[in-house]
């Protein structure tokens, strides 16, 4: 048997493995997701609230933004508490001072200490005791809690109405005035936040942990980490060590000395002729040049938020475009630009594999390019009016704002977004074809990118998996099938695929060392990336199970990146390859860069926040954003870049290249990406940690933090970075704008060196 | 923020003048056979670093006292030159051939830099002459 069949094998058998695997621990989350009661009783047999009014205030909480605005379980937005967290924390204090009053004290704070610790000690019970009746489908809590209740739901009625009494508060988290103007729906949302704080703490049936694992950290609720957390973070980090030795052995092994493939003594590239729908993805690039502009844009305008809550200078922007649309809007072009230079390059580089431009291929390329502004212009008008509140909540799912961070758009626009990647992938796959069939030399690595390119299409379904009524905790776990499997998972199998292919084509690489080396880095970062989704669900209302493979799995995720400086250098080789390798000088710069970040942002950043241990006290601080900013940015959109730049190059191949610009964009886009994480981010992220340690979770995500002087001044220094990034930003638009309105006069081709062309 | 409020200012101040004060230098060697060195990259990145330092202290006085945007117009004129500024330096350091018009625009340029200072010292938009007007 051949290795390349081996290989093939192998990451079949990994897949089929680790798919069921993960499907097995999905149908756990559903068996064991906190219980959504049919009604929340006090002992005196008075109705609280009702199953209906969760599942309403769950949709409320959705339309104004759901994860954009504070967070639920930790997942979601950096500015406005933790939900469940502070509600969480107020209950408890709530508590404390109904009871000291009950012992005729003035406050809590007037008792002794011994009398101080009774009081915990009863509150503790009261919210760590499971009170849940499956049999009734009811909760029932305390005359005292229901007491404490109403004094926590009162202060979310004030916050999210326009009472003047909680304006600052409002002003701090960045919601706009009356988010929520309906009455019936602010409450509905109390009973929401009121059931996701309670699955925090009380206790699993016939356990002592809670049904988020313990999260969040706050000692009045007794949640500490589990002894299992503490366990598998352990374990985590050995998996990590044995793994970077192992795939170093293998690197040692495997070093190969078999000697590059004869350099062309021409660019080989240059004789081939973009064809019409190779010519038409150049569209796909000026929108991934505006779409990141006017990400930028809205990443400026949502730090701003951070200081000046309801304005921007002065001006009251939250009147027309609040804090939790422009972060929706931040985050989801992120995602959208990042996928369209991707998709582009899929469209532009199938006919160039297979030499073959089927019939109405460039209609198809058009087609999908209107299709994906459609979408992009028709979801975010939808998200507008439904957290501006000028849309009916029964149309909300379908037209709205979801409220789930990275999926946020309406289910209409989901589906939509569907059809079209199955369009992309009809359109890819058809060009692709004639290069697959008939066991032609590269099929192999040719087949590994159409796989990536129908699981690029097919995952994406996996945001369809939950409905408007779903429980959250399953939402989560499908909507991490989509921002890990998706995102993180098979677009990098594509991108590792098409960069081999692209250095094949080039002729620095032979065909079957890149085969095997791209399916044996598929089957490494398969082996941890399908069950490391698990690492975001460690506190979603999951079961210590997904702690155990997640803190497993994804710490093998890591391997890889600890080795990829190899990478790095083989793909900085290539550029002095040839003389003609000069024109492939600044993508193959922004590979190497994908390879930093890749280090840095997912690498150090990511595992950073990735055992269990740090996550439980990490989670929903500046330190995840440190990572989010790092590895999204650093390693995919440069990666975007990168691929961009390569096939602007093909669309224009006899253009001069304004150098001087991408080198600028280069290291301004670099430097900024660093000088936001090192002056913001993570001493942010570090101050909020000590926060967390010190004082619990509630208190690091709290007004009296976040509105400090210092945390202001922090923030500020975001302007360094940006500007400087913003700056790179523009630079690469600039040149991407020059090539079509100012083109430099073509050059006539470089005469080969002497030595060039004996090497050929 | 307005705790801070008198340090950003002088670090704005500071970095006003160190710019302006770059600019001169850097302006004046770019008429001489220093050209190279002033356009040189210690030089640049020096005039970059204090450039985004003095925007970054900008932005943050504004945000705490936005109401000048809105007093007298002083702020807004002050931008405007600004941008005049910027263009002229622009021209005075590497757009322009010509000896004589990159002399012109340097003295341009730094007459814009002292009407931005008074503007600012004022707080009026004739700058220093609303001192002598007055």
């Amino acid at each position: 048997m051949s290795r390349t069949r081996k290989l093939w094998l192998g990451l079949a058998a990994l897949l089929i493995a680790s798919f069921g695997v993960l499907l097995w621990v999905g149908d756990q989350v559903h068996q064991y997701a906190p219980p959504l009661p049919q009604a929340v009783v006090t002992s005196g047999d008075e109705t609280l609230f009702t199953g209906n009014d969760i599942e309403l205030g769950k949709q409320v909480w959705q339309r104004i933004g759901g994860q954009q605005l504070g967070s639920i379980w930790g997942h979601g937005a950096l500015l406005a508490p933790d939900w469940s967290a502070d509600w969480l924390h107020r209950e408890g204090v709530a508590m404390l001072e109904l009871l000291a009053r009950d012992e005729g004290a003035g406050s809590y704070a007037e008792l002794d200490a011994p009398q101080q610790a009774a009081l915990r000690s009863r509150v503790q019970r009261e919210l760590r005791t499971n009170t849940w009746d499956p049999a009734k489908g009811t909760i029932y809590v305390s005359p005292l809690r229901a007491q404490a209740m109403l004094v926590v739901g009162a202060h979310y009625m004030s916050l999210f109405s326009n009472d003047p009494a909680t304006a600052k508060l409002r002003e701090t988290y960045a919601m706009r005035d009356n988010t929520i103007a309906e009455l019936d729906q602010r409450r509905a949302v109390t009973a929401f936040f009121w059931w996701a704080s309670w699955a925090t703490a009380a206790e699993r049936p016939g356990s002592a942990i809670s049904y988020t694992q313990n999260w969040p950290h706050d000692t009045l609720a007794g949640n500490t980490p589990t002894s299992a957390n503490f366990l598998w973070s352990v374990f985590s980090v050995l998996f990590l060590i044995l793994g970077i030795g192992l795939l170093g052995w293998h690197h040692a092994r495997q070093a190969s000395h078999e000697p590059l493939p004869p350099i062309p003594a021409r660019d080989p590239l240059t004789e081939l002729k973009p064809t019409p729908s190779m010519k038409a993805t150049a569209k796909y690039f000026w929108t991934v040049i505006g779409l990141f502009l006017v990400q930028i844009l809205l990443g400026a305008t949502t730090a701003h938020y951070q200081v000046e809550g309801q304005q921007a200078y002065g001006f009251a922007l939250a009147n027309y475009l609040p804090y939790a649309l422009t972060r929706t809007w931040h985050t989801e072009l992120a995602v959208l630009w990042i996928a369209t230079a991707w998709l582009a390059t899929g469209l532009y580089i199938a006919p160039l594999i297979s030499g073959h431009e089927p019939k109405y291929q460039r209609l198809g390329v058009n087609f999908l390019w209107v299709c994906l502004l459609v979408i992009v212009v028709g979801s975010f008008a939808g998200q507008w009016m439904a957290v501006m509140d000028k849309m009916d909540l029964s149309k909300n799912f379908w037209f709205g704002h979801q409220g789930w961070e990275y999926v946020d758009l309406g289910r209409f626009w989901q589906i939509f977004l569907f059809i079209g990647l199955m369009l992309w992938l009809f359109l890819v796959g058809r060009a692709l074809w004639p290069a697959m069939r008939g066991g032609k030399e590269g099929a192999s690595i040719v087949g590994l990118l159409f796989l990536s390119t129908v699981a690029i299409g097919l995952l994406y379904g996996a945001g369809l998996m939950w409905g408007e009524h779903t429980h959250i905790a399953m939402v989560e776990y499908w909507r991490w099938w989509v921002v890990h499997l998706w995102v993180e998972g098979f677009f990098e199998v594509f991108a590792t695929a098409v960069i081999s292919y692209l250095f094949v084509r080039l002729g620095l690489l032979r065909v079957g060392t890149a085969t095997t080396s791209v399916l044996f880095a598929t089957i490494v970062f398969m082996a941890g990336g399908v069950l490391g989704t698990l690492h975001h669900l460690y506190f979603s209302g999951t079961t210590t199970a997904v702690i155990a493979l997640g803190a497993s799995f994804s710490a093998l995720e890591v391997v890889p990146l600890a080795l990829i400086g190899l990478e790095a250098w083989d793909t900085w080789k290539k550029q002095h390859a040839a003389p003609w390798m000069a024109r492939y000088r600044w993508p193959i710069m922004f590979f190497v860069a994908v390879s930093f970040w890749n280090l840095v942002g997912a690498g150090l950043l990511g595992f950073l926040v990735n055992t269990p241990i740090a996550l439980y006290f990490m989670q929903g601080l500046n330190l995840t954003a440190a990572h989010g900013h790092t590895a999204l940015f650093g390693v995919y959109g440069m990666l975007g870049m990168g691929l961009m730049l390569f096939c602007l190059r093909g669309i224009k191949p006899q253009a001069e290249w304004r150098e001087g610009w991408l080198k600028g964009s280069f290291w301004t886009l670099n430097l900024g990406l660093g000088l936001m994480a090192v002056l913001t981010l993570l001493p942010l992220g570090i101050l909020q940690l000590k926060a967390v340690l010190e004082h619990g979770y509630w208190f690091a995500r709290s007004a009296e933090f976040m509105d400090r002087p210092l945390i202001h001044m922090l923030v500020w220094m975001r302007v360094p970075g940006d500007t400087v990034f913003a700056i790179g930003a523009m630079l690469i638009a600039g040149f991407v704008a020059s090539l079509w309105l100012w083109p430099k006069r073509q050059v006539a081709a470089t005469p080969l060196p002497d030595a060039a062309s004996e090497s050929a | 923020m307005i705790e801070f409020y008198p340090q950003i200012k002088a670090v704005h101040i500071l970095c006003v003048l160190l710019s302006g004060g770059l600019f001169a230098l850097r302006g004046l060697m770019a008429q001489t056979r220093l050209a190279g060195v002033a356009q040189g990259a210690p030089l640049r990145l020096l005039s970059y670093t204090i450039d985004t330092v003095l925007l970054t202290a900008a932005l943050m006085l504004v945000s705490i006292l936005p109401g000048a945007l809105f007093a007298n117009g002083w702020l807004t004129v002050k931008l405007i030159l600004l941008l005049a500024y910027v263009a002229l330096a622009m021209l005075a350091m590497k757009r322009v051939h010509a000896p004589r018009a990159r002399m012109i625009f340097y003295v341009a340029a730094l007459a814009t830099y002292a009407w931005m200072l008074g503007v600012a010292r004022m707080h009026h938009p004739l700058g220093w002459l609303h001192g002598w007007l007055a």
